[in-house]
């Protein structure tokens, strides 16, 4: 479920190429932001991070089973499908995991020397340096009852927890992440994987098997884009940054000038390590209006420049006229909205 | 009076005591072997004298201290069918192993006992076994699923909590004298729910370090509830902070709790329970204990480097950190008795450092260390408890 969400979010959606386009847009947009008010939804968060640093970018972990203590066959293949989860949807350069026979770090099953005495699994992360996962039995005695893990019948039953959605939380925990804050209703529950309450077979939620949009949203944040192309989460809301150069600045009548629009996500600490990220491959919109009137118009979109997160339109110019770039808050991804500065382009007789 | 309760244990539902098929040797000294303790008569003065045996003052007293340690007993399909009790002293390799069912635990020591509980899906069983004189007490049997049980040696009480059989619901904490003399009686309320903290998940017993105060602690999937009872009498403290863990230790007011995380690292805070007031004692810890030290409590903690695991130890109001160097290789500290599964008294001033943060299922040995603090001074606790 939160794989077809995310990917759904991801999916490229084509260019907007015209104003009307972007007044539609614009206008949904509206209405939407409307509603969420008028709902009263608290803005969505990305998970917070546990202590200890980070892994290196695209890090591989690879893990191997804990000598004698080595998970039954029934779920070593949804840990090692939970390790695949993890490569599929971080969308990110965090790290990645897989099974390596003999490899140091080490998952174990059974008896918990450093678990403590709740919880279905846990983990201990060293970071940059390896990781341990501990899984518990089948049938471990709890106070509201026995342990069961679905992948230990032939038909799930209810009330079972999903090997792979749960150690795919351990994996998000080995990353950085720590326990998403949800929503007083719990109505964003499914925006994360990595949760203090695990859900059983079948709360919604039970059994995803790719990260939430606001576990993505952190490990962004922690090991960046794969891509400037790439999309950022709707679970963040970064602000950008437009910057707008015309060359040349000064041009005779129907000369051209290159207006070239630099798009990046803005300066701010909390932003880590997506801060003064180049944003390429969106839709940036040019305006102008001769100088010295207020109403602007649209050009049209600009091409994507040779520089990542550049965007260029070559017009040849007939009067002195003001130039402005927009980029438009896009609804698949989490960008904010930015407008550039006026630029003018002078035009001798 | 403990007699005839004994004896009508011998039946079917006796703690599964049984014997042990894949044990190579019985032989003393020559590590662990199926055991059955006998019935503890007279001479050994009674469960509440044996649990008042003071705790070892120096390395020199350790030889006759007890430990045990409990393991999951798997079928192969990995399904939980029992968990395996080794016990003995530290002073001698002979071990006993006894077979318990899945719902059971292990406490203590407390003085020479080791409180065992068991059920057999009708009836939960307690037994305070003594350790050092192979004998046990037959202490209580329960309708009700008795999950966890402590002993106040001061009082001479055995704490319980328990969950409703069919429902598994919360029955609160129940308290009985040691020697039988009276039926148990209601002592803390359930835990109301709460879903912050998710239905409960283990309740757990942990005494100050001065052994007077009793804190209950009721966990979530991550965050955990507390309760503070002097057994001497006022009205309990509660601690309820969804950020919040499981409990590390207590020392009077202050409780020493881990964030509610679930793994390692993760940060150690005191709180004081009168006013609520944090203290952030490491930013990242890992396995950790509160000990007794000469110059008061100390919370001992291990820090995850690049090169490995070191230790570090903290006063409780932040002051004192002193380094006590890395961890031997493949050794952890062993924690709380109640999240190793394994435990034995050590002096104040020393913690105890495991093979995987356990003693080892045949008891101490080569691996086996203690170490002190803060001069981080390490021995092999087989070899000072000979």
């Amino acid at each position: 479920m939160n794989r077809s969400r995310w990917q759904s979010l991801k999916t490229s959606r084509s260019m907007k190429t015209s104003a009307l386009r972007i007044a539609t847009m614009a206008s949904i947009l509206a209405v939407v932001v409307a509603l969420l008010a008028a709902v009263g939804v608290a803005a969505r968060s990305p998970d917070p991070i546990l202590s200890g640093g980070r892994f290196n970018q695209n890090q591989a972990l690879p893990f191997s089973w804990r000598s004698g203590s080595v998970p039954p066959l029934a779920y070593q293949v949804p840990i090692v499908a939970a390790a695949a989860d993890v490569t599929i949807t971080r969308y990110s350069q965090a790290a990645t995991f897989s099974y390596v026979a003999g490899a140091p770090n080490l998952i174990g099953y059974g008896t918990l020397a450093s678990c403590g005495v709740q919880g279905l699994a846990c983990f201990t992360r060293n970071a940059p340096t390896g990781f341990t996962i501990w899984m518990r039995e089948q049938g471990h005695r709890f106070d509201w009852g026995s342990l069961r893990w679905c992948q230990a019948y032939a038909t799930w039953p209810a009330g079972c927890y999903d090997v792979e959605n749960i150690l795919l939380d351990e994996f998000g925990h080995v990353e950085i992440l720590n326990h998403h804050a949800n929503l007083a209703d719990g109505a964003d529950y499914i925006d994360a994987v990595v949760q203090a309450l695990s859900r059983t077979k079948p709360t919604a939620g039970w059994n995803a098997h790719a990260f939430g949009r606001c576990d993505v949203a952190s490990l962004q944040l922690q090991y960046d884009m794969q891509g400037w192309g790439a999309k950022y989460s709707t679970c963040l809301s970064l602000s950008t940054t437009l910057g707008l150069t015309a060359s040349p600045t000064a041009i005779a009548k129907g000369g051209a000038s290159t207006l070239t629009a630099s798009l990046k996500v803005a300066d701010v600490a909390s932003y880590v390590r997506l801060a003064l990220n180049p944003v390429a491959l969106r839709t940036v919109i040019l305006q102008r209006r001769p100088a010295g009137t207020t109403a602007w118009s649209t050009v049209g979109t600009m091409a994507n420049g040779a520089t990542s997160g550049t965007y260029t339109m070559s017009l040849s110019l007939q009067a002195r006229t003001e130039f402005r770039a927009l980029f438009v808050r896009p609804l698949d991804e989490g960008l904010l909205a930015s407008t550039s500065a006026t630029v003018v382009v002078a035009v001798s007789p | 009076m403990l007699e005839p309760r004994w004896l009508r244990w011998i039946g079917p539902g006796v703690i599964a005591v049984l014997a042990v098929g894949s044990v190579a040797s019985t032989t003393l000294g020559a590590g662990p072997h199926p055991w059955v303790p006998r019935a503890c008569g007279i001479e050994s003065g009674g469960p509440a004298a044996a649990a008042r045996a003071q705790g070892p003052a120096g390395l020199d007293d350790l030889h006759q201290e007890a430990w045990f340690r409990l393991d999951a007993s798997l079928d192969r399909t990995g399904a939980l069918e029992g968990q395996r009790l080794a016990l003995g002293v530290d002073g001698n390799r002979s071990s006993g192993v006894m077979d318990l069912p899945p719902e059971s635990f292990a406490a203590g020591p407390f003085g020479r006992i080791v409180l065992i509980g068991a059920d057999d899906g009708m009836v939960s069983r307690l037994e305070a076994i003594d350790v050092a004189r192979e004998c046990s007490w037959a202490v209580a049997e329960v309708a009700d699923v008795v999950r966890r049980a402590t002993i106040d040696s001061a009082l001479g009480t055995i704490y319980e909590t328990r969950v409703d059989r069919a429902t598994r619901a919360d029955l609160g904490v129940w308290a009985r004298p040691l020697d039988g003399s009276s039926p148990a009686v209601l002592v803390l309320e359930p835990m109301d729910p709460d879903d912050r903290f998710g239905r409960t998940w283990t309740t757990e017993f942990a005494w100050d370090v001065s052994g007077r105060v009793l804190a209950v602690q009721s966990c979530g999937e991550a965050a955990c509830r507390t309760r503070v009872i002097d057994p001497a009498g006022g009205l309990p403290r509660f601690l309820a902070e969804p950020d919040l863990g499981a409990m590390i230790g207590l020392d009077g007011d202050l409780v020493v709790t881990y964030a509610a995380c679930s793994g390692f690292p993760c940060p150690i805070l005191a709180v004081d329970l009168r006013t609520g007031t944090r203290r952030i004692l490491a930013e990242a810890g890992a396995v950790a204990v509160v000990i007794p030290t000469a110059d008061g409590p100390r919370v001992v903690h291990e820090v995850l480097t690049e090169s490995g695991l070191a230790l570090r130890a903290i006063a409780l109001d932040g002051s004192f950190i002193s380094d006590l160097g890395r961890m031997p290789d493949g050794a952890r500290l062993v924690a709380t008795p109640n999240a190793a599964g394994s435990s034995t008294r050590v002096p104040p001033g020393w913690v105890a450092l495991g093979p995987s943060g356990r003693l080892p299922a045949d008891g101490p040995n080569a691996q086996t260390k203690l170490r002190h603090v803060p001069d981080g001074i390490t021995v092999q606790l087989d070899e000072v408890a000979r």
